[in-house]
């Protein structure tokens, strides 16, 4: 046995990091039945054309999980946001790599990319209907936009902060610039891009949905609007509901790969929790 | 021998920042040559140029006035865009701080220059293995940067310049970080594998004894801007005994009169 083994055989956790764990889920799922009970006491005093029961709202979204319903209207949402922000992750990680081979046209669009920031994309979507036609295209423009700027400024500033004697370091070993792009400023940039697709991830689900509302028969915005125009408040917190699960297991999803990707991270116990 | 790399009055102020004074030069005026094949070791004061003089034949760094010829040929000193850092891997760099790539294994790591001059095969990692072991990092291969020691960290980007064998090292105190044991270690291994290759040799170091032991001939640095103060061929007959060195009657000699240049 190395000295290397023997220290990984060691224990890791002492019992009072086991400990906190508990204390933290018994916090979380406290605060959880405190929210609920809000929820049923604003349902209570609002009236329930106003705030929907949450007991009630549960048995629809048993109800419409029977029916198919919910899968339906999920599958579609689930897929316009997946090819949305795959669009705009894509251009938001390219985009950069390719601008920084050419830092002079680097210096002279990113003003106007920076200006393009401002606009507000939602106020683009009866364009893109005109432009596009009543489909997919105006909704994934409107996503891949949407997704498209947090990816890009992050990956942008990711890149300029690898550090450059790395880089130096790189290229007296033989490394090409691409080569570099790759093994050096793909890893370094990680974590910026990481927390840009925590923006974009609820952007692009609330995009869907906003889209859902104006365009199309389908879709979990489609779901709400349409439980809205009949008045049904329940149907409306189900539709909710379910886009705030969609952006959670999406979120979860980020954070098991950003975990793959930089397993190499020195790790802190505490933020472990 | 012949000159194999040329340093010509070379000169190097830094830019200065906005609203502050004109940067000092650093290096005013350098001139010196390394023969090919030959162990050179430079001694000087800290803050005195050592690093930014490495840079600049590394060609990660521009210089301010003079050249630096290599094999004859000049380098473009001036313009950061048209430095070819390292030469087409002709000049090895063993930075000052490790460098290494956070990312990667104490391996992977050793390997990169490999993969990304396209040399990995099995002769080249069994030669790192080999280089690994040379070392004393058997059993940390799999281990990360952030988890090594800041000498086994030297270690590993020590090897992780000869493993490809580059025809010129460049060595900034490379075994700064470690204990006196290692150390010596450490030098003896280099002192055999440049004994194997005959490499050319440029090694900065603080430690007058270690300079006197390795080296062919000991450059001696001024202060600030820094230019230099005295050469000493080392005569000492090879191969050394590194662990007996101190009881050399040359050396004494050889010890007192650099440490009086050195200031
Ligand atoms: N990028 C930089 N910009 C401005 N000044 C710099 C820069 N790098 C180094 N210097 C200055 O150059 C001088 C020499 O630095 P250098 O790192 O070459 O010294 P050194 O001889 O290697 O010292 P040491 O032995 O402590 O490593 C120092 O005064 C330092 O402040
Ligand atoms: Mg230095």
């Amino acid at each position: 046995m190395t000295t290397a083994e023997q220290a990984a055989t060691l224990p890791a956790e002492p019992d009072g990091i086991k400990w906190r764990h508990v204390m933290v889920r018994v916090g979380q799922i406290g605060l959880g039945l405190v929210f609920l009970w809000l929820w049923k006491w604003g349902a209570n005093s609002a009236g329930e054309s106003y705030i929907a029961d949450p007991f009630k709202v549960w048995d629809r979204l048993i109800e419409i999980a029977r029916t198919g319903e919910l899968a339906r209207h999920t599958y579609v949402t689930l897929r316009i946001s997946a090819i949305g922000f795959a669009i705009g992750c894509a251009a938001g990680v390219v985009l950069p790599f390719a601008l920084r081979r050419m830092p002079r046209l680097t210096d002279a669009i990113e003003p106007y990319i920076m200006a393009s920031v401002g606009v507000p994309k939602y106020a683009l979507i009866p364009l893109f209907i005109l432009w596009f036609g009543i489909n997919d295209a105006p909704k994934l423009w409107l996503i891949g936009l949407l997704v498209f700027y947090p990816v890009f400024i992050s990956v942008f500033a990711g890149i300029r902060s690898v550090d450059g004697r790395l880089l130096d370091i790189a290229r007296v070993l033989g490394a090409s610039e691409s080569r570099i792009s790759v093994e050096v400023i793909w890893h370094a940039m990680l974590p910026f891009f990481f927390s840009g697709l925590k923006i974009s991830v609820p952007r692009a689900v609330s995009a869907a949905i906003i889209a859902e509302f104006l365009v199309g028969f389908e879709g979990i915005g489609f779901y709400i609007e349409n439980a809205r125009q009949q008045m049904d408040v329940t149907g409306a917190f189900v539709g909710i509901a379910v886009a705030i699960a969609l952006v959670l297991v999406m979120n979860a999803l980020l954070v098991w790969i950003d975990k793959r990707l930089s397993a190499w991270r020195p790790m802190d116990r505490h933020m472990e929790l | 021998m012949a000159a194999l790399l040329e340093v010509r009055n070379l000169s190097k102020r830094f830019a200065s920042r906005a609203g502050r004074e004109p940067s000092p030069w650093i290096i005013r005026d350098l001139s010196f040559s390394v023969a090919d094949g030959e162990f050179l070791t430079i001694v000087g004061p800290s803050g005195g140029g050592k690093t930014t003089l490495l840079n600049m034949i590394a060609q990660i760094d521009t210089a301010s006035g003079g050249e630096i010829v290599f094999q004859s040929k000049s380098a473009p000193l001036g313009d950061k865009t048209s430095l070819k850092p390292g030469l087409n891997c002709q000049i090895g760099y063993v930075t000052q701080e490790d460098n290494l790539l956070p990312w990667r294994t104490c391996l992977e790591n050793v390997l990169f220059p490999l993969m990304a001059q396209g040399r990995l095969n099995d002769e080249t990692r069994a030669h790192a293995q080999s280089l690994i072991r040379a070392v004393g990092l058997e059993g940390w291969e799999k281990h990360y940067p952030h988890e090594l020691s800041g000498g086994m960290r030297k270690r590993t980007s020590l090897i992780r310049t000869l493993v490809y064998d580059p025809p010129v090292i460049l060595m900034d105190e490379p075994f700064g970080a470690v204990d006196a044991q290692t150390r010596v270690q450490l030098q003896e291994d280099l002192l055999r594998l440049w004994n194997l290759g005959r490499k050319t040799i440029v090694f900065v170091t603080h430690d007058i004894t270690e300079a006197i032991a390795l080296a062919d001939r000991t450059l001696v640095l001024t202060r600030q801007p820094s230019s230099v103060a005295g050469e000493h061929i080392i005569t000492i007959p090879r191969p050394r005994d590194i662990r007996d060195i101190l009881t050399h009657p040359e050396f004494v000699d050889l010890y007192r009169r650099i440490r009086a240049q050195v200031q």
